[in-house]
C-alpha cells in the first residue's frame, strides 16, 4: 500500500459499504439501501437525501431503472459515461481537465465503459451543480450518456480537496457521491478509489485501480536485482530495494503492507520481511540453502516458501510472528512455489517428482497430493485465483513458455498468453480475478504485461527496465 | 425536469416526516475539517483506513536496513577460478563425465590443501521460472560437493550456494550461451 494512499484524509466515507462476501452484485433491495445510507452522508444532501432515497426504496417499480453492468458476460455491452470537466475552485485550474483524464483512463482500463468524448459535451457544470441546481440530463442522454460524472475540485495551500459526483442520466439520479481531502500528491490515490466506487456502484465488485505489482529487475548498470513496486496502471514506478544485490521474489502480505522476499544482502540468501510503508524489515528465514517464499495464507498467519536442504527443496510455512517452522510437503523431487488457496485450506505448488516440474494440489494436514497440470513438458509457477476457482501457471508449448489456467481439479485447462516469438511466464491474478499479470520476454527484451482473465485484451505495464520478472500483484484496496 | 423535480420534493417532504421519527438517529456528521473522522457507533462498515500524515515508527524488532553490504554486492561478481565449471544438461543436476574429471582435479587440490575452503556455486540458463532455477541451482551444487565427498573430501571444506539463472556467465539466447551458463562454479574461500 502506497503511503500515498494511506493517507488520504477522508470527510465523509464514512458510511461506505464493503462489498458483498461473494463478490457479486448484491440484490436490488440491498443496493437501493446502500445508496440510502451512502447518500444520507454526501454532498451536504444530509437527512433531506436520506429521506428522498428511502422514499425511492418504497417504490420497487423505480428499481428497474438502475444501471447495471454484468462483468460475467463475456464481451458484453459497455456503459456509456461521461466526465464532464471538473469545477476548479482556487489552486492549479489545470486540474479541471487532468483529473477527468485520470478517472476515464481508469474507467477505460475496466473494459466496463465507453468514454463520451469531451468535446461532445454541451453543458458546463458549475459551481452551481454542487449546491442544488440540477444537470440537464437529457442533454447528457441526447449526447449518449447513460452515467455523467462531476466534480469539483480546490487546493489551498497543502490541502486538496475533491468532490465527486456519479448521476444515473436516464433518471437523474445521484448514484455515488464524495469529498475527499488529502495533500496534492494524493490526487492519483483520490480519484482511483473514486474509480474503485464507480466500478462497485454498477458491477457490485470493487475495483482494482490503486494496486500495485511487485517486481523484480536489474537496475542501471548493476548486475543484482532489485525489487520495484508500480501502480497498477503503470504509474507511481519506484525502486523498493537498493543494496545492489540479489533481491527477489515479491510476495505480498494479505493486508498489502509487507513485501517477502529473498535478499543475497548478507551475502547468503536469506527471506526477509519489509514494511512497504516504511522500509523496517524483519528476517523471516534464514535455515536452509536456497529459498523463496511462495504466498502467505489469507490471514497472514502463515508464510509459505520454497527452502533447500542438502540439495533438495522442500515446502515450509513459518509463523511470521515467532518464526515456528514446519514442514507441509517433503519428497526427494524439488519442492518449490507455494501459492496459497484463497480458503487457505490448500496449495499449488511445483514439483519435479515425476521428471519434470508439474503443479499439484495439497491439502493442508491430509495426506496426498493430486497433480493438476499435464505431466509433459514443464509447468512452473503456480497462483491461485482469488476466486479459487482456477490456478494460472508457466506451462511449455511448442518450445515457447506460455501463461495458461486450468481448474484445481485439473480440468478445463485454457491458454491465456502466448506468443510465437517469446515467453510469458509468472502469472498473477489481480485482486477482483478480472487480470493477471506477467512477465513478457524475448531475448533481451522484457515487459510485464497486464491481460484479461479470458485473454482477450492486453496492455504493457512496465517496459524499459532490465530483465524484469517476478511481478506479484497487490491485495485490494 | 421540472415536474420530476416537484414530484421528487413532494415525496420528500413525506419522507422527512417519516425519517423523523425513525432516523433520528442515524443522523450523519459530515466533518468539514480535520482528518480523524472516526464513524459514528451506528454509521455502518466505515472505510477503516486511518489518515496519516506520515509513516509510522519503524517496528522496535525491526531495524532500519543497513547501507548496502559488502557481502551483498560482491555475490553479483563473477569470481575467477582456477578450476573449469561444472556443466549440466537442461533441467538436469547429473555430474557427467567431463564434471566428473574436473572433480577429480578439484578433488586432488582440496586434499593436498588442507586449509583450503572451497564454495560450488550452482547456476542455471535463463529459461523458465526463477524460483524452480534457484532449487535447481542448489541441487546441481550440491550433487558437485556429494560427488566431491565421494572423492574423499571432506564435507567441512565445502559449501554450496545457489544464484539460480540471477548470474548468467553469458548473457546470450542460444544453445552456446545456456550450456555456459547451467554449471557448478568452483570458488575457493
Amino acid at each position: 500500500m502506497s503511503t500515498a494512499l494511506r493517507s488520504v484524509g477522508l470527510l465523509d466515507v464514512v458510511s461506505t459499504t464493503p462489498p458483498g462476501p461473494s463478490g457479486r452484485a448484491p440484490c436490488i433491495h440491498a443496493r437501493l439501501h446502500r445508496l440510502a445510507t451512502n447518500l444520507g452522508e454526501k454532498c451536504g444532501l444530509g437527512a433531506a437525501a436520506v429521506a428522498f432515497l428511502l422514499a425511492l426504496s418504497l417504490f420497487p417499480s423505480r428499481a428497474h431503472s438502475l444501471l447495471y453492468i454484468d462483468i460475467n458476460a463475456p464481451g458484453g455491452k459497455r456503459m456509456p459515461i461521461a466526465v464532464a470537466d471538473f469545477v476548479a475552485g482556487p489552486g492549479d485550474p489545470s486540474l479541471s481537465r487532468a483529473i477527468p483524464t485520470i478517472l476515464s483512463a481508469d474507467l477505460v482500463l475496466t473494459d466496463l465503459f465507453d468514454l463520451v468524448p469531451p468535446t461532445a459535451h454541451m453543458e458546463t457544470v458549475t459551481a452551481a451543480h454542487f449546491s442544488g441546481m440540477p444537470l440537464s440530463f437529457p442533454g447528457w442522454k441526447m449526447i449518449g450518456a447513460e452515467a455523467v460524472v462531476i466534480g469539483k475540485v480546490e487546493t489551498r495551500g497543502d490541502r486538496l480537496s475533491i468532490e465527486m459526483r456519479l448521476y444515473d442520466a436516464t433518471q437523474g439520479t445521484l448514484l455515488l457521491g464524495k469529498r475527499y481531502t488529502g495533500t496534492p500528491g494524493q490526487l492519483r490515490s483520490i480519484v482511483h478509489r473514486f474509480a474503485n466506487e464507480i466500478v462497485y456502484t454498477f458491477t457490485g465488485v470493487r475495483g482494482v485501480f490503486g494496486t500495485e505489482i511487485a517486481f523484480t529487475a536489474r537496475s542501471g548498470k548493476s548486475r543484482g536485482k532489485e525489487l520495484y513496486i508500480v501502480g497498477m496502471d503503470g504509474q507511481d514506478l519506484r525502486k523498493v530495494t537498493g543494496n545492489l544485490s540479489y533481491n527477489l521474489f515479491p510476495r505480498w502480505s494479505p493486508d498489502g503492507q509487507w513485501l517477502a522476499y529473498t535478499s543475497f544482502r548478507t551475502g547468503v540468501p536469506v527471506v526477509f520481511l519489509r514494511n512497504v510503508l516504511t522500509g523496517a524489515e524483519k528476517e523471516v528465514i534464514r535455515f536452509g540453502g536456497s529459498k523463496a517464499p511462495g504466498g502467505f495464507s489469507p490471514d497472514g498467519v502463515w508464510l509459505y516458501a520454497g527452502v533447500s536442504q542438502a540439495g533438495n527443496s522442500d515446502i515450509y510455512r513459518v509463523r511470521v510472528v515467532g518464526g515456528a517452522l514446519e514442514r507441509i510437503v517433503e519428497g526427494w523431487g524439488l519442492e518449490v512455489s507455494p501459492s496459497p488457496s484463497p480458503d487457505g485450506r490448500q496449495i499449488a505448488f511445483v514439483s519435479d517428482r515425476g521428471g519434470s516440474p508439474q503443479i499439484y494440489v495439497k491439502t493442508i494436514g491430509v495426506a496426498g497430493e493430486t497433480r493438476i497440470s499435464n505431466g509433459a513438458g514443464y509447468a512452473t509457477s503456480p497462483s491461485w485465483s482469488p476466486a479459487g476457482d482456477r490456478i494460472a501457471y508457466t506451462a511449455r508449448s511448442g518450445g515457447r513458455f506460455i501463461v495458461a489456467t486450468v481448474a484445481p481439479d485439473g480440468s478445463g485447462y485454457r491458454e491465456v498468453a502466448s506468443v510465437t516469438d517469446g515467453d510469458c511466464e509468472d502469472p498473477s491474478f489481480s485482486p477482483d480475478g478480472r487480470s493477471m499479470v506477467y512477465t513478457y520476454r524475448k531475448r533481451d527484451y522484457s515487459a510485464l504485461i497486464v491481460i484479461s482473465t479470458d485473454g482477450r485484451r492486453q496492455r504493457t505495464l512496465v517496459s524499459g527496465l532490465r530483465d524484469v520478472g517476478s511481478p506479484a500483484w497487490s491485495p485490494g484496496r | 425536469m421540472k415536474g420530476t423535480f416537484s414530484w421528487k420534493w413532494a415525496v420528500l417532504a413525506l419522507s422527512i416526516a417519516a425519517l423523523m421519527s425513525v432516523g433520528c438517529a442515524k443522523k450523519q456528521t459530515v466533518k468539514s475539517e480535520g482528518t480523524e473522522a472516526p464513524p459514528s457507533a451506528s454509521a455502518p462498515a466505515p472505510i477503516t483506513e486511518a489518515p496519516m500524515k506520515e509513516p509510522p515508527p519503524p517496528m522496535a524488532t525491526a531495524p532500519a536496513m543497513p547501507p548496502a553490504a559488502a557481502p551483498g554486492v560482491a555475490v553479483t561478481e563473477e569470481k575467477m577460478s582456477q578450476f573449469d565449471d561444472v556443466r549440466f544438461d537442461f533441467d538436469k543436476s547429473e555430474v557427467k563425465p567431463d564434471g566428473r574429471k574436473t572433480c577429480g582435479v578439484v578433488a586432488d587440490y582440496l586434499k593436498s590443501h588442507p586449509q583450503a575452503k572451497m564454495q560450488i556455486e550452482g547456476h542455471c540458463d535463463d529459461r523458465g521460472t526463477a524460483e524452480y532455477n534457484m532449487a535447481l541451482g542448489e541441487r546441481r551444487a550440491t550433487a558437485v560437493m556429494n560427488y566431491l565427498v565421494s572423492l574423499g573430501v571432506p564435507k567441512a571444506a565445502l559449501s554450496t550456494v545457489s544464484f539460480g539463472k540471477e548470474k548468467p556467465l553469458d548473457p546470450g539466447h542460444n544453445e552456446e550461451a545456456w550450456g555456459k551458463n547451467r554449471r557448478a562454479h568452483f570458488v575457493l574461500k
